[in-house]
């Protein structure tokens, strides 16, 4: 039966833990110490092996542990292993950071373009003339993931400041749960518009042109923090999350990791204070003042 | 049925007519088992088609996550093989659709389009729609044996229909050449067997419009088995025949020579009858020659017979020339001819009665004419008994002339008749100096396109008509 065949090579994004898991990493230091639990959200563009592989040498290499890298398929998952201490740190979203923000504290921030920032977009297909959220009334209207930032809280928090929400607003909604699907699905017609990760769409449209030409940006928001790497807070001052924020801010300078940065086409990391995520502790509030979305 | 078709034509169109029957026949079997061996298979890929596709949608139907049946749908859409699902729809039991393979035509939270079979019809059923190329079919998504939805799919089915319109060309297509080389076949076959027939019948022909030819031994040797015992038995047929009329020729040449000695020796009678006076007058003349009355009576006596006899000569001369002088017939032709059977009269005792009514030449042949009246003539002297008599009458009506011999003989036998008024040259004169004469006659009668009838006379006798039209041609008949 097709339907139930391995996942694809694009599909990976959603399904790196299964596969990394199988991955006969070599040992750098003996297990004297427990694995270092690293976990990734479907904010991760690129699904190769070969990326997996080199981040986990960087990190272990950095950190002198061992790594185990961990996806689920939502961001709710792995965000709830973080916050019940089951992850030691983990790639996750701007939203859920600020949401458990009394829980977690900042590892290190990606930097994009000289910026630890990065925006949502609003994507409607190409052939749209629509200009602004309020020509995409009565769409069916894709989502990433309701614990996504640029991926629904930015658009539910644009629709709450205009005193309605996604359920009235649209005809229908959907979660894709990837950045990715929300483009396939604007690009197919599926939805009339999608909410999608900006830094994901610019990045797309070098590696699938073809794809992301079938969309086109209606609308972006405005610039917020990029989705951070957080560990629990009773293990901020750990060494081991020491190392790792050094494995990671120092990545420029080793070849793994110039080759991990340069297939997520980011600059590198940076130690950042909390407060850079305040705009979306700011559209947080805003939707769940007005309606629940 | 179809007379003025040739063999040649018939056979091949029998064989032509046949073998497209049965070639409508075969193609019609091969064409609709195609046909359910077609449908059958697709029935069979549907069906595993589907079951996976089911199996993997249970969950996102059960929870109406369009994203989720969508790349369902998507990935199913990349998977290639011997079936093209050129659309695949996933709606609620209800016929909402939750998501499809193209969602540009057919955008989720709208009803299943209307092209789709109604939803009555049978789960896992599958309707065929030749003249748009595509096939419907229709599967319900079940869980716990209750149907979540619906799997609605049109299938391309053009590669089918292209592979039976291949496989009816190719029928046509060869059914076209084999009827054309059977056509032929026949066609040679049948021109050749009726070769010798054609041979046949253009000797038949042949013999009918003059002389019968028998067929030539290579003509004869190249016929088959059947035709060359036919060719045969024509070939004896038409030399029997030829031997009867070299037979028929020699009789009447003897006949000829017969009655030219009768002639002959009437001549001779003729001069000699005078002869006798002659020398009388001429012994008249040594003696008593310087005797004027005497001498006058002599010289009166030899002038007289010496023109009797140069009258007898001119007139025989005039009518046995030998070649036909093709000369208009005059009254004193016909005239003539008295002095020409003076003989057979005087020898039978008979009188001659003659009325010659012409008053001038007439448009006819002379030589022809006056043979046919003279050998009528002399018939009528030989049928009649001593001392009868002949009437002879000549005139000319209906635009043309007609000749009557009547005598008070028995009257003509039925076979003579036969002879003499036959139009088809089949009759043949026999016995032995009977017939012949008037065979001739009846030719003459014949080649001047003139007819002869032969009844009563008042007195019991024959009494031979003969109408002649005349020569308006202007062309001279041909003499035989």
């Amino acid at each position: 039966m097709r339907a139930v065949r391995p996942t694809s090579r694009r599909e990976v994004v959603r399904a790196i833990g299964g596969t990394f898991g199988a991955l006969a990493a070599p040992r750098v230091l003996r297990a004297a110490e427990p694995d270092l639990r690293f976990g990734l959200t479907p904010v991760f563009l690129t699904s190769d092996l070969e990326l997996l592989q080199r981040l986990k040498s960087r990190l272990e290499r950095a950190t002198g542990r061992s790594v185990k890298l961990i996806t689920r398929r939502t961001y709710q998952e792995i965000t709830a292993l973080l916050v019940s201490g089951q992850l030691d740190a983990a790639w996750i979203c701007g939203y859920p950071f600020v949401a458990y923000r009394a829980r977690l504290a900042l590892v290190a921030v990606p930097i994009w373009k000289g910026r630890p920032l990065y925006r949502s977009y609003l994507i409607a297909s190409a052939d749209r003339s629509a200009a602004g959220l309020e020509d995409l009334r009565s769409d069916i209207h894709a989502f990433s993931d309701p614990d996504s930032n640029s991926g629904w809280l930015v658009t539910a928090a644009a629709l709450a400041e205009m005193g309605t929400d996604p359920a009235h607003f649209f005809r229908q909604t959907f979660f894709t749960y990837g950045h990715r699907n929300v483009i396939r699905a604007v690009a197919a017609g599926l939805a009339g518009s999608g909410s999608v990760d900006g830094y994901v769409w610019e990045v797309m449209r070098e590696t699938e042109a073809e794809l992301v030409a079938a969309t086109r940006v209606v609308q972006a928001s405005a610039w917020l923090g990029f989705p951070p790497i957080a560990c629990p807070i009773a293990l901020a001052d750990d060494p081991a999350i020491h190392r790792l924020r050094h494995a990671l801010t120092d990545m420029e300078n080793d070849d793994d990791g110039r080759v991990v940065l340069s297939m997520l086409r980011l600059d590198g990391f940076r130690a950042e204070e909390p407060s850079l995520f305040e705009p979306i502790a700011e559209e947080m509030r805003k939707v769940r003042g007005g309606s629940t979305g | 049925m179809m007379p003025r078709v040739s063999l040649a034509i018939k056979v091949p169109a029998v064989a032509a007519v046949f073998l497209l029957a049965v070639s409508l026949f075969l193609s019609e079997r091969v064409l609709s088992r195609l046909a359910e061996i077609q449908t059958a298979h697709l029935v069979t890929l549907t069906r595993v088609y589907l079951d996976g596709l089911s199996t993997a949608l249970v969950d996102a139907v059960l929870r109406e996550d369009v994203w989720e049946v969508y790349a369902v749908l998507d990935r199913t859409r990349q998977g290639d093989g011997d079936l093209t699902a050129a659309e695949t729809i996933v709606t609620t039991p209800d016929g909402r659709v939750i998501a499809a393979g193209n969602p540009r035509r057919v955008p989720s939270a709208s009803m299943l389009p209307a092209d789709y079979p109604a939803a009555e019809t049978l789960s896992g059923e599958i309707v065929l729609r030749e003249p748009e190329a595509r096939a419907y079919v229709r599967r319900d998504v079940l869980y716990n044996g209750r149907a979540v939805g619906a799997i609605h799919a049109k299938l391309d089915i053009s590669s089918l229909l292209d592979e039976r319109r291949r496989v009816l060309w190719t029928l046509v297509l060869s059914n076209a050449v084999l009827t054309l080389i059977l056509v032929v076949t026949a066609w040679v076959t049948v021109r050749r067997m009726m070769r010798p027939v054609a041979v046949l019948a253009a000797h038949l022909e042949a013999g009918i419009a003059g002389e019968v030819t028998p067929i030539p031994s290579p003509a004869v040797a190249r016929a088959g088995h059947e035709f060359r015992r036919l060719f045969a038995a024509f070939n004896t047929l038409a030399l029997s025949c030829r031997e009867r009329e070299d037979l028929i020729r020699r009789l009447a040449d003897e006949e000829r020579l017969a009655s030219l000695g009768r002639l002959a020796s009437g001549l001779a009678h003729e001069i000699n009858n005078p002869l006798g006076g002659l020398f009388n007058a001429v012994d008249t003349l040594k003696r008593h020659g310087e005797r004027p009355l005497a001498r006058a009576t002599a010289l009166d006596l030899i002038d007289r017979g010496l023109r009797g006899i140069r009258d007898m000569v001119r007139t025989t001369l005039a009518t046995y020339r030998a070649d036909g002088d093709g000369r208009t017939v005059d009254v004193q032709d016909l005239d003539d001819l008295k002095i020409l059977a003076g003989p057979e009269l005087l020898r039978n005792d008979l009188v001659l009665i003659w009325r010659n009514g012409l008053t001038g030449p007439v448009d006819l042949p002379a030589s022809p004419l006056r043979q046919i009246l003279l050998n009528l003539l002399l018939n009528a002297c030989n049928a009649s008994p001593q001392g009868g008599t002949i009437e002879v009458r000549i005139a000319e009506a209906d635009g043309g002339l007609r000749l009557e011999v009547a005598d008070d003989g028995p009257g003509m036998p039925a076979r003579a008749v036969a002879v003499l008024v036959d139009t088809t040259g089949s009759v043949t004169p026999f016995g032995r100096g009977h017939g012949l004469g008037l065979w001739m006659t009846g030719r003459l009668i014949r080649d001047l396109r003139g007819t002869v009838e032969v009844s009563r006379s008042p007195s019991g006798g024959a009494l031979v008509t003969v109408a002649l039209p005349l020569d308006r041609e202007g062309g001279i008949a041909r003499v035989a």
